[in-house]
């Protein structure tokens, strides 16, 4: 299959003296520009008694730093009619701010600012805390949080992908400012940074202007190597939870590799025929997607024939080892025995037969189609950029696209097989309690 | 086939047999496109037995159509790079494909199947059925989804469409048939009372004469129409929903509020961005969240629909913090109704609202939102375009008014789901 061409807008890419790099994606047309840092910080850099750290900074980054007090930096972005926001993964953390393409300066002048001057002051760490319970009691409302989040649990018993990015309750209750701080002035600067900036601008004076803010800033920010290597499961891990909800839900995973491992793209590919997800290369990002993939195996043997209402399944590319996994919800009536079964068939066939030659060609079809659109808005290019940057590097994602479109069905059954063995399997199962123990 | 005309100004465009076509340029740059067609078909349409067939029928509807069954739809739409959605709310259903510019005639001919040709295979509507159960199910163990139907059954009760989600009840949607659904399709997916709705680089001549070709097939006669439902008080003030087990309480307040088209729109609207619509500015946001640290999320909006609407302020915190939150909001709701919102906060929350316009014209499929919405309300073809001049001469007393109407105090009810709650 021909490797369709990445409609990337031409980047201008530099670096500081203070290790900081960025990329600059002229988008003429464009009525807005977007500004997003990267961080590579996130829950894979916290420790036990710090866990949620990476999560409660990014919140403690829009609470005031010298230039900014506590709330002028949603000010000045909403008064211009922009939009502010920021995210922390288990890899890293981003932030985000969109505004109108004449008002450049103020995302910049803000990142600049507090990108290591942030003043993580006491009083606002301590009305944050309760914020950041809020945010996780929220997400605890949902079982199949519970459920991801057990078996993560579950999986990992050495390396920080064992817990969430919101961190352990006990943790949020007891971690210091102090602490906050520190982790704050070992993880964040100039050297542990990718800025992107898309949209509407003149390359040339913007780069001026980016080194003018951020030139000056100390060469601060660790990118640590997480030396916690999780060894080889020896045999099968299972767990029970049970609590609100609807039918009985199950997740299911298994160890994937890394995603500069040679193993990724087969993996990859067994996502998209399992679960129908083309991830890196989803198409309609503008529009809303279907969670429905009527072709994908895992839908043709759960929701088809009625034992399930949601079947998926999900790979997402980190920087070390990760799960893939299978989740799926139950008709009414169906046990979990049952969906279970269902599961381990549908991986079983993989496995043994590999795919049809039909759906290879499906796979490879969507994962091409899906990055033909890819870069439509300056939001959504600075996102890939930046995504790809803090990941690998901007070509990374020429080079897995052109690498996913290569897999052999040989592959996929390869990879199959080596990924799903019994012994290496993480399951959790959700029962619902029409009356919970009260949280 | 580049088109430089200015995303926001809608034209109006006669399509066959009454259909309503509304054509906007996409985004310069862009190279996609989106199509809607929007039917008077929501569920405000059910038969009172069958609670819960417009969402069936939209849902079935859009997976397999004409030459295609659910798999070829989901890999024809792959292939082109496409994807399809939909969406019913109580006065209307929605059918939307979106994907690249250089494929528009193959993915208008997709939806012409699917809003002439849908299938209803019999799998296909037992499929979603159980689905239907399922959502049906998490709307009550769900805290968020529970108050929001508890919140819209008191707002609206007994029956009125704006007072249900759509979903039905077990027994309604278990006795839908193949028939129901042919039924309803045939009454309402009509070119009467419906709309298409173009967003594309494209010429406009050259697409709406395609799509006025592919939608040829509409049968004519008039759609039902919904009129404009009378809505009934009732409900208690405060209604709590024990969900023990989960770990937040989700605290909902709203009332009935004011018709999309109503005069007091812009006032009302600029009153919510006040109140709690407009991201990080909002009274609310900046009061519970970041002065008062209870909550991570707090927030109002106005749904404004054809024939009324409902506002909703809401949070979601722990069990030991709502009774600090629920007096918050319903003090900042009583401050948005008596007193003038002061001159700087309105300028810095018109001006906001206003700079906030080129955010959603980054891609065609924003932009398509805009025009879905001014055309679903027949807002003026110049609606997009005028409107940061209409924000611009709301006073501050018409706010205050329109709040005082649109943010009703005497429908207002408060309802609270989750862990901790004493029913």
């Amino acid at each position: 299959m021909p490797v369709p061409r990445i409609p990337r807008p031409p980047l201008r890419r530099f670096a500081l003296g203070n290790g900081l790099r960025v990329l600059l994606a002229p988008i003429p047309a464009s009525p807005t520009v977007s500004v997003w840092v990267w961080y590579r910080v996130g829950s894979k850099n916290e420790w036990p008694g710090v866990t949620g750290a990476s999560h409660w900074v990014e919140h403690m980054l829009f609470e005031g730093s010298p230039r900014y007090a506590k709330g002028q930096m949603d000010r000045a972005v909403v008064a211009v009619g922009g939009e502010s926001n920021a995210f922390t993964d288990t890899d890293f953390t981003a932030y985000l701010t969109t505004v109108p393409r004449e008002h450049l300066a103020v995302p910049l002048d803000i990142e600049a600012d507090r990108m290591t001057r942030a003043l993580i002051a006491d009083a606002e760490v301590e009305r944050e805390r309760t914020i950041i319970h809020s945010e996780r009691e929220g997400n605890e409302n949902w079982p199949e949080f519970r459920a991801e989040e057990e078996l993560y649990q579950l999986a990992f018993r050495v390396h920080p992908y064992r817990w969430d990015a919101l961190g352990r309750r006990e943790d949020i209750e007891r971690m210091t400012p102090a602490e906050l701080r520190a982790y704050y002035r070992r993880f964040y600067g100039p050297r542990n940074a990718v800025l992107v900036v898309a949209g509407a601008f003149d390359a040339r004076a913007v780069e001026r202007e980016v080194r003018r803010r951020f030139g000056r800033l100390p060469a601060s920010g660790e990118d640590v190597t997480v030396g916690d290597v999780e060894p080889a499961p020896r045999g099968e891990r299972r767990g029970e939870l049970s609590g609100p909800g609807t039918t009985p839900f199950l997740t299911v995973g298994w160890r994937a590799p890394a995603l500069d491992d040679p193993a990724t793209p087969a993996t990859a590919l067994v996502d998209t025929i399992l679960g129908g997800e083309s991830r890196l290369f989803a198409a309609g990002g503008g529009w809303a997607r279907s969670s429905e993939h009527p072709g994908a195996r895992l839908y043709r043997a759960l929701v088809d024939p009625g034992l399930a209402v949601r079947a998926t399944s999900e790979w997402r590319p980190r920087v070390y080892p990760g799960l893939f996994t299978i989740q799926a919800q139950a008709a009414d009536g169906v046990g979990l025995d049952r969906l279970e079964a269902a599961v381990s068939d549908v991986v079983a066939r993989l496995a043994r037969d590999g795919p049809t030659v039909r759906e290879l060609r499906d796979a490879r079809t969507k994962i091409a189609q899906g990055a033909r659109l890819a870069y439509e808005g300056a939001s959504r290019t600075a996102f890939r950029l930046g995504y790809f940057s803090v990941l690998k590097s901007p070509e990374f994602e020429e080079r897995i696209l052109r690498a996913l479109l290569r897999v052999r069905a040989r592959e996929v059954r390869d990879r199959a097989r080596q990924m799903f063995r019994t012994e290496a399997r993480v399951t959790v199962r959700y029962t619902p309690t029409p009356e919970g123990p009260d949280a | 086939m580049p088109e430089s005309r200015t995303p926001l100004r809608l034209e109006y465009r006669p399509g066959p047999a009454g259909l309503t076509i509304a054509y906007q340029a996409a985004p310069p740059g862009s190279a996609s496109v989106s199509a809607t067609y929007v039917a008077p078909a929501g569920w405000g349409f059910d038969p009172p037995a069958r609670r819960g067939l417009a969402r069936v029928v939209n849902a079935v509807g859009a997976s397999a159509a004409g030459p295609y069954d659910r798999v070829e739809l989901a890999r024809r739409l792959d292939a082109l790079g496409a994807a399809v959605s939909r969406q019913a709310a109580p006065e209307s259903a929605e059918l939307t494909i979106g994907g690249p510019a250089d494929r528009w005639r193959t993915l208008l001919e997709i939806l012409g199947h699917l809003v002439l040709r849908p299938r209803f295979d019999r799998d296909d509507l037992a499929r979603v059925r159980r689905q239907v159960f399922e959502r049906q199910s998490r709307e009550m163990t769900q805290p968020a989804s529970r108050a929001d139907k508890e919140l819209l059954a008191e707002l609206f009760p007994g029956g009125h469409p704006y007072g249900a989600t759509g979903l039905g009840v077990r027994a309604g949607v278990a006795r839908l048939t193949r028939d129901d659904l042919v039924r309803f399709h045939g009454q309402h997916y009509t070119a009467d009372g419906a709309l298409l709705v173009l967003t594309a680089p494209l010429r406009p001549s050259v697409l709406v004469g395609f799509a006025d070709h592919v939608f040829r097939g509409l049968p004519g006669h008039s759609a039902p129409t919904l009129g404009a439902p009378a809505a009934r008080t009732g409900g208690a003030a405060v209604r709590m929903v024990p969900l023990p087990g989960s770990a937040q309480v989700e605290v909902r307040v709203g009332g009935r509020s004011i018709a999309r088209t109503s005069e007091l729109y812009p006032a009302a609207f600029l009153a919510d961005e006040v109140l709690g619509g407009r991201p990080l500015l909002a009274r609310l946001f900046q009061r519970v969240r970041e002065r008062g640290g209870l909550a991570y999320h707090a927030s109002s909006e106005l749904e404004a629909m054809r024939y009324g609407g409902y506002w909703i302020a809401q949070a979601g915190t722990g069990p030991e913090r709502w009774r600090k939150v629920v007096p918050m909001l319903h003090d900042e709701l009583d401050r948005l109704r008596s007193e003038e919102v002061p001159e700087r906060e309105l300028r810095t929350t018109r001006e906001s609202s206003i700079g906030a316009i080129p955010l959603g014209l980054e891609t065609t499929a924003e932009a398509h939102e805009l025009a879905l919405e001014a055309a679903y309300h027949r807002l003026p073809e110049e609606y997009w375009v005028t409107w940061p001049d209409r924000l611009r001469t709301v006073s501050r007393r018409e706010v205050r008014e329109a709040a005082a109407v649109a943010f009703d105090r005497a429908s207002q009810r408060t309802v609270l789901a989750g862990p901790g709650l004493d029913d």
